[in-house]
């Protein structure tokens, strides 16, 4: 084999790893809201189930959660496009050395750690409380207000590298050329500049949101007494927790995908709007409709979306999650059933052999203390809300109390309905 | 309605670069007016101080009698035509063409009816509801001058518009351009570096070098009776020999130059004395090869070069002295054909040549 | 500056520009300058707040170095000679912060370099928007993913353990793997993008010009991608720099037991710790220690902070 040809395989190999690490996690993240096992997993795989999905939309911590998110993103792209947007046109009317200045500190949210950003932004405005309205937790030292504002401090930048961009292809000529024929100030801004800036507000919009959405950084500290989506789900996931929020990780994977190709969708209009400015000047024909080379594998992934959920619908449809449940419950027992067998003879050897029954006795011993763990009261419930209880005490809890619950599932087959219910209430 | 513009004495400076220097003119209603210049000589600058985009260090604009200071574009009964046309890429022709009513607040049946007359008037009858993008480029220059009539301005400013064309559709639109102006009946100010367009267009034609205009006058004026050796060179060919005044008698001057001494008539505003130094311009279509002496001034010379270009011959020829000199042939059967680096004898008349002081010549 | 208000002024007219000036000076002002000024008069104050509040704006509310003295020499009756536990994990989180972005450079030089040079067309742009997609999901979920998959019961482990590669499931989290990957998982887009943005913007007959006379494919890249993307890879390493060394999330759910990160000291100040100064004071040292250094690399590089973020 050519060396070439050595290369084109390394290449291609290392292609292939670098997208397995990227998609690796959440493929599997995404399997493990299916399977019916308690704790997210995919390694012992149980039965398909959409039971998650229900536990995630039962949740109220995390649909409150969601609503706030909801809230504090919108009000995020209704402070920060704007102010981006002030921010790009000023910078295009400054001189050069003002502009680098102004944009040095633009910039700079975009650098400074999220958590600085979310202290700096709490410190601030509770010390306006105090002093300009004289009361502790005013007006000010709300949570959603501080949020919005913290985040919208570096997300601004974002709009406004988003404009800028934009504006860079924009002719000032045409503004001149709208005044000439007798517009106002307002009125070029409105017929001409907006228009031109239409699809890099759609898109600054988007990216504002989302970063919003799924920034935990800043928020956390900002928040306060409230919780978004990502505080909620932070205190969950460190506390270990159930496959629901696999299934909330589906569930946005799906979303971006389709907000992906949206954005998509907006820059290839910006693209081909922009195409149509370049083409100015040039013969007819110079702007002819290219085919879009997005097309296809827009078009492909939205279909591979739309296949794997059609599937989806139709596996559940004739297919009983609790007969299965049932069976693989019986599998385990049996499992379990043998292995116990095996370990007693095993032991009956070797007390025979050795005479002694300790080793008896401490399996014993274990097993009982596993069956204990089940009952014991493992503070899930509190876990959540206390932030900062020793992390080791707690990720321990966790563990005792899924291994608690296999084994309860394996003996106790008929209770497992009752545990899932229960699931949400301990979250 | 047309209205004059006067500029009186009319600075542009930015920082110390001065733009525009001391340019005081009046410009006729309904006049074609060009100024022409090669680029960087400032008439842009002037264009933009007469719309309203550069207010002028020192010195007044007036249309129509009325003082322009402190008026922004928006309110001058000036309408411009932009180099690039700067037609608005996301509005259709007719919403291009009717911006001027639209930002006043004409309803729009109204506004596309007058777009609907105005690409009669440019001859694009239908063309309304195109993008901008799908016109070729005479079409958009068109309606680039439909949409600037819209505005029913009293004078139209046009910054080199037809610089993007080909040269074919260019020549064209040198013709459409001043039929629409005959028709519209208002005054145009137009912008070129261009000498072609400003002598076919153009009424009066001002020379602008270096920020000063040197010459205002009608084609045939600029064209044979330049005033400055600038505007001699930098309108049409010229032949150039620098050397210093013998003899002036009359309307005529005799000028010692390396390539030999010339006769010639004095053409400038500025006199020139014996043992001034000037230059004598003879253009390539006066020099004819020479018979029996009949002409004033004569020369030897080796033909290094020739261009055959249908109805011309031209011709590239060196003096003895090493100066170049381009001569045009018509090509009508009558002259004789030369062998390449043959020596040729070659005349023109003191009529035909022209005297100027020294001073600038146009960069070729 | 009065001049070119006036001029400012009469080009956009009064509405425009009351809302352009008004909206850059609330954003640059009142939520970039003014907070990170209060916070920093903030990290000089003692506690009164949670201490004593009668004491606040009393002659004993003075400014202190108290907060940054803790950070560096811990309590009073601290026997130790420093405060080793704020200070080594400050020192780690940097030092990780530092790995984890050649981590990244390394992992995504060679992806961004085929993306703008070697793919071509449609497939390209698959690949570019398929980056997009994990980029945009929740960093909490990015987090949550590698739990699964590094968990004792996790992926990795079942995968290990059933093959027989293992015979004991290791404790990745505990090892300090799971953060490592998370972090350097989380800012992969980050560094892909600016190098792929610059990168692509190369000439490709630079690089067949090199070729054609001669030099070897680790030359052409020292000497004529590297130079040309250095820009693009100072803006993604100073991204990713301060992302992971200002990472909250990733190590709160993927860190060890016993290993902190320096965010998660400063979180503790300002929730169990109650100690608001204290934990201002930690975030100033954060920041002004990353962003020295970034203006180290970048003076090393010979970068300017205005080509950062393009």
């Amino acid at each position: 084999m050519t060396s070439a040809g050595v290369m084109r395989i390394a290449v291609g190999l290392y292609i292939l790893l670098f997208f397995a690490y990227l998609f690796g996690p959440l493929v599997v993240m995404s399997f493990t809201a299916f399977n019916s096992s308690e704790f997210p997993s995919i390694s012992p795989w149980n039965c398909v189930t959409g039971e998650w999905f229900d536990v995630l939309v039962k949740d109220k911590h995390l649909m409150g959660g969601l609503r706030s998110s909801l809230f504090v993103g919108i009000g995020v792209v209704l402070l920060a496009v704007p102010i981006g947007l002030a921010a790009s046109l000023l910078m295009t009317q400054l001189q050069k050395r003002a502009r680098s200045v102004v944009y040095t500190v633009a910039i700079s949210p975009i650098l400074v750690p999220g958590v600085v950003l979310g202290i700096s932004t709490l410190v601030f405005w509770e010390r306006i409380d105090r002093v300009v309205l004289g009361v502790e937790d005013g007006f000010f030292y709300d949570g959603y207000f501080m949020t919005i504002i913290g985040q919208s401090t570096f997300i601004a930048a974002y709009a406004m590298l988003v404009f800028l961009a934009r504006l860079q292809r924009f002719d000032p000529g045409l503004e001149e050329a709208a005044l000439d024929l007798g517009a106002t100030q307002t009125q070029v801004f409105r017929k001409i500049l907006l228009p031109f800036l239409k699809p890099a507000i759609a898109s600054a919009a988007v990216l504002a949101f989302l970063a919003s959405f799924e920034n935990y950084n800043t928020t956390v500290f900002t928040i306060v007494s409230e919780s978004t989506l990502t505080t909620v789900l932070a205190s969950k996931v460190r506390y270990g927790i159930n496959p629901s929020i696999s299934a909330l990780a589906v569930i946005i994977i799906a979303l971006t995908l389709l907000s992906a190709v949206i954005h998509e969708y907006l820059k290839r209009k910006e693209v081909k709007t922009t195409s149509a400015l370049v083409a100015e000047g040039l013969p007819r024909g110079g702007s002819e409709s290219r085919p879009h080379p997005m097309r296809i594998p827009v078009g492909a992934l939205t279909g591979l979306v739309v296949i794997s959920l059609l599937a989806g619908l139709w596996f559940a449809r004739g297919y009983d999650v609790d007969e299965c449940k049932v069976r693989v419950a019986e599998e385990n027992r049996i499992h379990f059933e043998a292995l116990k067998q095996q370990r007693l003879a095993e032991a009956k050897a070797k007390r025979e052999a050795s005479g002694e029954d300790a080793s008896a006795a401490v399996e014993a011993n274990q097993t009982g203390r596993q069956y204990q763990s089940i009952f014991a009261p493992t503070n899930l419930g509190q876990q959540v809300d206390s932030d900062l209880e020793t992390e080791t005490g707690a990720d321990a809890a966790v563990e005792a109390n899924q291994q608690g619950r296999q084994y309860q599932g394996i003996f106790d087959p008929g209770n497992l309905g009752k545990q899932v219910d229960s699931a949400p209430e301990n979250d | 309605m047309s209205a004059d513009v006067q500029l009186d004495d009319v600075w542009v400076q930015f920082g110390d670069f001065v733009a525009v220097r001391d340019a005081s003119l009046t410009i006729e209603g309904g006049e074609f007016f060009s100024f022409l210049g090669p680029s960087g000589c400032g008439k842009t600058t002037l264009l933009r101080a007469i719309s309203g985009f550069q207010a002028p260090s020192r010195g007044r604009v007036l249309i129509g009698g009325q003082d322009m200071a402190g008026i922004g574009p928006n309110r001058r009964p000036t309408a411009l035509i932009f180099q690039n046309l700067a037609l608005f890429p996301l509005m259709r022709v007719w919403e291009n063409i009717s911006f001027a009513l639209e930002v006043k607040g004409v309803e729009k049946s109204a506004r596309r009816k007058k777009a609907d007359e105005l690409l009669e008037l440019v001859a694009l009858p239908g063309q309304g509801d195109k993008m901008v993008h799908e016109l070729s480029g005479g079409q958009k220059q068109r309606v680039a001058v439909a949409r600037a009539l819209c505005a029913e301005p009293e004078v139209l400013l046009l910054d080199e518009p037809l610089s993007a064309l080909d040269l074919k559709l260019r020549q064209h639109m040198r013709t459409e351009l001043r039929a629409i102006q005959q028709r519209a009946g208002i005054t145009f100010i137009y912008i070129t570096h261009d000498q072609g367009e400003a002598l076919t267009m153009s009424d009066r034609i001002a020379v602008m070098r270096q920020g000063v205009i040197d010459q205002i006058g009608d084609g045939t004026t600029v064209y044979d009776h330049p005033e400055t050796a600038f505007v001699a060179s930098f309108v049409g060919e010229n032949n150039f020999f620098s050397g210093r005044v013998a003899e002036v008698s009359g309307a005529t001057a005799t000028v010692d130059t390396q390539a030999g001494r010339f006769c010639a008539r004095i053409s400038g505003a500025v006199p020139v004395w014996p043992g001034d130094e000037a230059i004598v311009f003879v253009r390539p279509e006066s020099i004819r090869f020479a018979r029996n002496g009949s002409d004033q001034n004569t020369l030897t010379v080796k033909l290094t070069h020739q261009e055959f270009e249908g109805h011309f011959w031209h011709l590239v020829l060196q003096t003895d002295s090493g100066d170049q000199i381009r001569m045009s042939v018509m090509n009508d059967g009558s002259s004789d054909t030369h062998e390449m680096e043959s020596w040729i004898d070659i005349g023109f008349s003191a009529q035909s040549a022209i005297v100027l002081a020294r001073g600038d010549l146009a960069a070729d | 500056m009065l001049g070119w208000l006036r001029w400012f002024m009469a080009r956009n007219g009064i509405a425009l520009s009351v809302y352009m000036l008004g909206a850059v000076a609330l954003w640059v002002i009142v939520m970039i300058v003014l907070p990170q000024l209060f916070m920093l008069d903030f990290s000089f104050r003692h506690n009164w707040q949670q201490i004593d509040p009668s004491k606040m704006g009393g002659p004993e509310d003075v400014y202190t170095f108290v907060n940054y003295h803790f950070l560096a020499y811990g309590s009073p009756n601290n026997p130790d000679p420093f405060n080793v536990v704020d200070v080594t994990v400050f020192f780690r989180t940097i030092i990780a912060a530092v790995f984890v972005t050649i981590f990244d450079l390394a992992l995504c030089y060679p992806i961004a370099y085929y993306l703008a040079q070697v793919a071509r067309g449609g497939k390209a742009r698959l690949l570019v928007l398929s980056l997009i997609i994990p980029f945009w999901v929740n960093e909490l979920l990015r987090a949550f993913a590698f739990r699964i998959l590094f968990g004792e019961e996790g992926t990795i482990n079942a995968i290990l353990v059933g093959l027989g590669l293992l015979s004991e499931p290791i404790d990745f989290v505990r090892e300090d793997v799971a953060l490592y990957a998370g972090l350097g998982y989380a800012y992969i887009l980050l560094m892909i993008f600016p190098i792929y943005n610059v990168v692509e913007s190369l000439d490709k007959n630079q690089i067949e010009a090199a070729r054609d006379m001669g030099a070897s494919w680790l030359r052409i890249h020292r000497r004529v991608v590297i130079p040309f993307a250095k820009p693009g890879i100072t803006s993604g390493c100073t991204m990713v720099f301060m992302l992971s060394a200002g990472a909250l999330a990733a190590p709160q759910i993927l860190g060890g037991p016993s290993s902190l990160w320096f965010t998660q000291i400063i979180y503790q100040w300002f929730n169990t710790g109650s100690n608001w100064p204290r934990g201002s004071a930690y975030a100033i040292v954060l920041m002004l220690t990353c962003v020295l250094l970034v203006l180290v690399l970048m003076k090393i590089f010979k970068v300017k902070i205005g080509e950062i973020g393009r």
